[in-house]
């Protein structure tokens, strides 16, 4: 019972943080409530036991990459004839939600009616690091050895993209 | 609960979608995709959480680092297309198009 409550509320946040994010003017705005909205997703990670998720949900996107963007736009010092005027945003932002409405409620539909199975985890050492590190390393070797090429392939992409003359 | 996770993520995924169709502003594009990459991530973590297999978890492992490279990326063309253009609208960002650009 107290999961559930907490899932609302976790869900409520999640959903108003990420409106926000879309519909703010200033980038400022929507990055900080884009770290609302991540946190609140690794709240919901927590909330099923995936507790090594949650660290890295932390770490890595609320830490690592959203201070990135947050330096990026402080960076940048973005004033506001720099933005663009979006005269017609919320026109555009209501008859988008128009469009994607169907499919989506297509999908909830679906969902609601799917016969999926609602166990629960009962496994204690579900979702620590030592199981989730030994599912990596031994079914997950290939795709995690084709992560550290990509990496190497963006790094060494964004160093020429910046280090351009014209 | 995880018919509600399911749904959740499709909310999220929507939103995201309109974001990225609807937005001019180059930061919230990025951004929205950051968001269509979460909501895929939660339902991957429900799933797995239903039925205790940590391969799921593995993947959003992987989309996370995916998703950190591509910010990297983002964040160097946001710096060259804002030094060429002085803008941040993503209308204006058209250099592959361009013949002689």
């Amino acid at each position: 019972m107290q999961n559930e409550i907490l899932f609302v509320i976790l869900a409520l946040v999640t959903i108003v943080s990420s409106v926000v994010m879309i519909s703010a003017h200033r980038p400022i705005d929507s990055a900080l409530s884009f770290i609302i909205t991540l946190i609140s997703i690794a709240a919901l990670f927590a909330l099923v036991n995936a507790t090594f998720l949650f660290v890295v949900q932390i770490i890595i996107y609320a830490g690592a990459i959203l201070s990135l963007i947050l330096f990026i736009i402080m960076f940048l010092n973005i004033k506001d004839d720099n933005l663009p005027d979006e005269k017609y945003k919320n026109r555009w932002l209501l008859a988008t939600s128009i469009i994607i409405t169907p499919f989506s409620a297509i999908l909830i539909d679906l969902i609601l009616r799917s016969d999926i199975a609602v166990n629960g985890v009962s496994d204690e050492k579900f979702g620590t690091i030592k199981d989730v590190g030994l599912t990596l390393f031994s079914e997950w070797v290939l795709p995690f050895e084709l992560v550290s090429i990509l990496l190497l392939v963006a790094l060494i992409g964004s160093v020429t993209l910046s280090k351009r003359k014209d | 609960m995880l018919k509600a996770y399911m749904i959740l993520s499709i909310i999220l995924f929507s939103i995201g979608v309109v974001g990225l169709i609807s937005r001019r502003n180059i930061i919230v594009i990025y951004m929205s995709i950051e968001l269509l990459l979460n909501a895929v991530n939660l339902s991957l973590i429900a799933i797995s959480a239903d039925l205790a297999d940590s391969s799921a978890q593995v993947m959003s492992l992987i989309i996370i680092a995916i998703a950190a490279s591509e910010a990297a990326l983002f964040m160097s063309l946001f710096v060259v297309l804002f030094r060429n253009k002085g803008s941040l609208d993503a209308n204006l960002f058209d250099i592959l198009g361009e013949k002689n650009g």
